[in-house]
């Protein structure tokens, strides 16, 4: 059943958080303030590779207003950052490698003294060769930007005899797919403010997607103990994976802590853009063969990606691109070759979908172009070749069995776009003279209120339009295996508490973070599905690194399904302390309650006998329960292998418009088989919202740069999707069930719908125009045709 | 340079109605709406973002339009009625649109709703059955990244439904 609100009944919940957001009421950390706040900015290089020669700070400290001027000499403690591999320099000693390296940092009374302190900050550079094409820089006569040379890390994966697979072949595609420096474009940029306390800590009011790690690496940057200091980061407007890393933090605080004031940073656009994660851009180039049945025996990647001047995790992410460029399939011999190279461009790091992305467009846009070469259905050329229930993983490591794979790939055929495909093609092979007429839009089965208002004039405007020669219509599809958790080889710890408060509420503390995602309307809701709660018998607390447990980070698609784990784990422990102590207080036998709205209940009556405030009051110790456990892995050495999988099925129907090039997608279907729905609404935005970014990685997103310089600066020509482009309907189905006895719950539906779009797209305009697109986003030139009137050289009179 | 800087921010007196309120200001003639917004009267429901008028985070109504708060300077608001998200319906009450928004989940982050709500409200006000083009062209300077404006469409056609646009209490 599509899922909408309709079908969800009374489990579409206006999310805890939703008054706040739709008032304009809720404080995001960038909104606040203090009193006897300074505002700090940082000076980042201009050059994208240069030696500092000197950094001359006086005269700026001069300036009446000016508090303070910091530079790598005043960094207490480590003068580097980063998650996995900390060689990110807070502030540069020698050298700059990139245009948003970090130079020096100034707080001042006011944002337009901080302006003009930082223009009275002299550097001098002498400039280096720029390093800004991957390939270039993996020579070995290339500049190199760290002692341990340009390739920060390589990734193999061989298999079976591949030449020998090749030989076999009865056909070969090979092809060489890039993506781009895709944006995450939240809409809050970076910021936030920076406390010293009358006690001597250190508060932290900065987004992040896990609240310890930043207190780990601030702790080592600032030479305090983690105790000193305390980080509040939710809410957040947006992440996307690019706030993971630390931004803005390590200024902060060094400045609030010179200066003791509070201080407050909130990064422009443009510094934003700058200094900010992007997308991995990579060039995977893939040669796979089959046989004549349409079986998969060779398959041999390559892929260079750029890491930009520092680590974050680039590492991690080829990892990940490495076990998807495999996929959901099954190879006779596989060789995957990979290189993750420094150069002097932007920064490149985590980013929603994980390097999955870029390998799902490449491996997908293979089978599509294989299908082709045999004259087949490219979709049952996946079905010949899926792995099926009881296979292992992508490196043929242990992974937990579902029949997501099949249910997915089932549920495509059956789908209401696909049937109106069929109905297309069928009208148009009975009339091959007038094939647009056939296109006019079906009635829409199910159709959800957004779909009457997307479709009710867009269907009058295609019907009209669809007669033009220069639309074409073509429909595509792909198939997503997508790996959640951190993957093995990186700690994956998770963990939660509940608490009756002294206050009679219910407290459930996680460590994660609420940028958007509904993080707290899903534990809110699993709290009352789960226990029988009300929601407003419930305080939740996340973001605050005083008041929660270790979780882990909110990354990979992991936070829900970790939070369904802990409650797993509490529900029973927690429930019978709630029900032992009411018992003694209600002199009842413990089988004769319940946990209820607002208090202990009768079991059977459901009557309330005892509210939870009475409940804490009587409590001679307080009631708490707390579980720490990790994300299940699976049982390999292999780095990076996954354990649980969401699979998702994508078909679009798309537009081209042969005379400008642009496509326009029409229409969308997503099925996703991610165990059961925790939070409609939720689920429901987690696809919408990733198809989304997924549609203008595929046509529009792209931070361009030159010789390592920024020609985007902002999203005047950072062209994410406006409601324009996200006009189609676009349809949602949740396929619930698990296997019987599966203890793991709803997987990570996170990322997921950021992966299939861009294929299917590419594969919708194949067969729209029959041209293979292999860079994104899709240059509109390269759907150009020119018309037949110009062709003919003659105009109608 | 510092004289240059004393010279640009000399105030001038700025007289406007903000969320029904009087209002007078001593402020340099340039100053951003936004800043002032933001940073000196603490409205902070309206966002900042691209500051270049590309996003619509910003989003007020002046005399009833919908502007760009980020592109309008302070000698500009003189004399007009300027409504913030905090302003559109009376304190502790929702909007319907906000209502809308609250219902259907037209937001994720939330950062990109206040201005949303105030462009929605503006769209609905001038025309309460919009065609989707008209909804199109009046949000096409409204960016939301997290939803990819299927919970935005369906508050806006659970808002049409509604009809009336007058406030709750
Ligand atoms: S901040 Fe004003 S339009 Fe973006
Ligand atoms: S809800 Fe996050 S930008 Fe719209």
């Amino acid at each position: 059943m599509a899922l909408n609100r309709e079908t969800s009944g009374n489990r579409w919940r206006i999310r805890p958080d939703g008054p706040g957001k739709v008032t304009g009421g809720l404080a995001y950390l960038t909104d606040l303030s203090a009193p006897n706040m300074l505002h700090g900015l940082v000076l980042r290089s201009p050059h994208a590779h240069a030696r500092i020669a000197e950094v001359r700070t006086e005269e700026a400290l001069a300036l009446p207003g000016v508090h303070a001027v910091l530079t790598h000499a005043d960094v207490p403690g480590l003068n580097r950052f980063g998650i996995a591999h900390p060689d990110h320099p807070v502030f540069c000693e020698e050298r700059v490698r990139f245009v948003g390296d970090a130079v020096a940092a100034v707080a001042a009374d006011s944002a337009e003294l901080a302006m003009e302190a930082l223009a009275r900050i002299e550097v001098d550079y002498e400039y280096l060769p720029v390093v800004s094409d991957p390939e270039l820089a993996m020579r070995e006569d290339a500049p190199q930007l760290h002692e341990r040379g340009n390739i920060q890390h390589r990734n193999d994966y061989v298999r079976g005899d591949v030449e020998a697979a090749f030989a076999a072949s009865a056909h070969i595609v090979e092809d060489t797919y890039e993506t781009p420096r895709q944006m995450h474009t939240y809409m809050e940029t970076e910021g936030g403010l920076f406390v010293p306390e009358a006690d001597g800590r250190l508060t932290v009011y900065s987004a992040t997607q896990h609240g310890l790690m930043d207190r780990m690496q601030l702790a080592r940057i600032l030479a305090r103990p983690e105790a000193d200091i305390r980080i509040v980061s939710s809410p957040i407007g947006g992440s996307f994976g690019g706030k993971d890393e630390l931004n803005v933090q390590p200024y902060g605080a060094l400045l609030a802590l010179a200066c003791g004031r509070p201080v407050k940073l909130h990064n422009n656009r443009f510094e934003s853009v700058r200094a900010g994660l992007k997308r991995h851009p990579m060039r995977i180039t893939m040669k796979t063969g089959v046989d004549a049945g349409g079986k998969l025996l060779a398959h041999r990647v390559r892929i260079v990606s750029d890491a930009g001047p520092y680590s974050t995790l680039s590492a991690e992410v080829l990892n990940f691109a490495v076990e998807h460029t495999l996929g959901a399939y099954r190879y006779e011999a596989v060789e995957v070759r990979s290189f993750c190279v420094f150069t002097n461009n932007g920064m490149s790091g985590e980013f929603r979908g994980f390097g999955g992305n870029q390998a799902l467009f490449a491996l997908e846009g293979q089978l599509d172009r294989l299908a082709d070469k045999l004259g087949i259905d490219p979709w049952e050329l996946r079905r010949r070749n899926l792995r099926q229930r009881g296979d292992p993983g992508p490196f043929e490591q242990p992974i937990a069995q579902t029949d997501g794979a099949r249910q997915v790939w089932e549920a495509l055929p059956a789908s209401r776009l696909w049937l109106e495909r069929a109905e297309a093609a069928a009208a148009a092979e009975a009339a091959p003279a007038a094939p647009t007429a056939s296109a006019a839009p079906a009635a829409p089965l199910g159709m959800t209120p957004d779909a009457d208002l997307r479709s009710a004039s867009s269907g009058t405007a295609e019907a009209a339009t669809l007669q033009l020669p220069w639309l074409k219509i073509g429909y595509g599809a792909s198939f997503v295996m997508h790996g959640a958790g951190l993957g093995v080889g990186i700690p994956d710890p998770a963990g939660g508490r509940l608490t009756l408060a002294p206050d009679g509420k219910i407290e459930a503390a996680f460590g994660y973070e609420e940028f958007g995602q509904g993080l707290i309307a899903s534990l809110e809701q699993m709290l009352i599905e789960k226990f029988g709660f009300a929601g407003s018998d419930l305080r939740l607390v996340v973001g605050d690194t005083d008041a929660v447990p270790d979780s882990g980070s909110s990354t990979a698609s992991r936070a829900t399904s970790m939070m369904w784990q802990a409650l797993e784990r509490m529900r029973e422990p927690f429930a019978h302390s709630l029900l032992q102590v009411a018992s003694r207080v209600l002199v009842l036998p413990k089988e004769r309650l319940r946990i209820g709205e607002g208090g202990v209940c009768d079991a059977a009556s459901g009557e309330r006998l005892l509210a939870y405030r009475e409940l804490a009051q009587s409590a001679a110790e307080p009631i708490a329960c707390e579980t720490s456990f990790s994300y299940p892995a699976s049982p390999v050495e292999r780095v990076g292998a996954h354990y649980l999988y969401t699979y998702c099925s994508v078909g679009v129907k798309v537009e081209v418009n042969t005379l400008t090039g642009r496509v326009r997608v029409l229409d969308q279907f997503h099925a996703v088989a991610a165990g059961p729905v925790v939070n409609p609404q939720g689920f429901l935005g987690q696809i919408e919202g990733g198809a989304s970014m997924a549609l203008g990685f595929t046509l529009t997103e792209d931070a361009v740069m030159n010789s390592g310089m920024y020609l985007t600066r902002n999203l005047d020509s950072y062209l994410v999707p406006t409601i324009a482009e996200q006009r189609g309907r676009v349809e949602v189905l949740p396929i619930e069930e698990l296997p019987d006895g599966d203890a793991h719950g709803p997987r990570g539906i996170g990322e997921v719908g950021s992966v299939g779009l861009a294929p299917a797209i590419a594969q919708a305009v194949f067969n729209a125009v029959g041209k293979r697109v292999s860079k994104l986003p899709i240059d509109p030139a390269e759907l150009q045709e020119v018309p037949d009137i110009v062709k003919e050289g003659s105009c109608p009179v | 340079m510092i004289d240059k800087l004393a010279a640009k921010q000399a105030d001038a007196k700025l007289q406007c109605e903000i969320n029904g309120s009087p209002v007078t200001l001593e402020t340099p003639p340039t100053r951003k709406l936004l800043q002032i917004l933001r940073d000196d009267l603490g409205l902070t429901g309206t966002k900042r973002s691209c500051e270049i008028g590309r996003c619509g985070a910003c989003m007020v109504l002046i005399d009833g339009k919908p502007v760009n708060s980020c592109l309008t300077m302070a000698y500009q608001c003189t004399g007009k009625s300027i409504t913030t998200i905090e302003g559109l319906a009376p304190e502790g009450g929702l909007h319907p649109v906000q209502q809308c928004f609250l219902e259907e989940g037209g937001y994720q982050c939330g950062y990109c709703t206040p201005g949303m709500i105030v462009s929605v409200t503006s769209l609905l006000e001038r025309s309460p059955k919009p065609s989707m083009e008209e909804i199109e062209e009046a949000l096409s300077g409204n960016l939301c990244r997290c939803t990819g404006y299927g919970g935005i469409l369906r508050s806006i056609s659970r808002a049409i439904e509604r009809g009336g646009m007058a406030h709750e209490g």
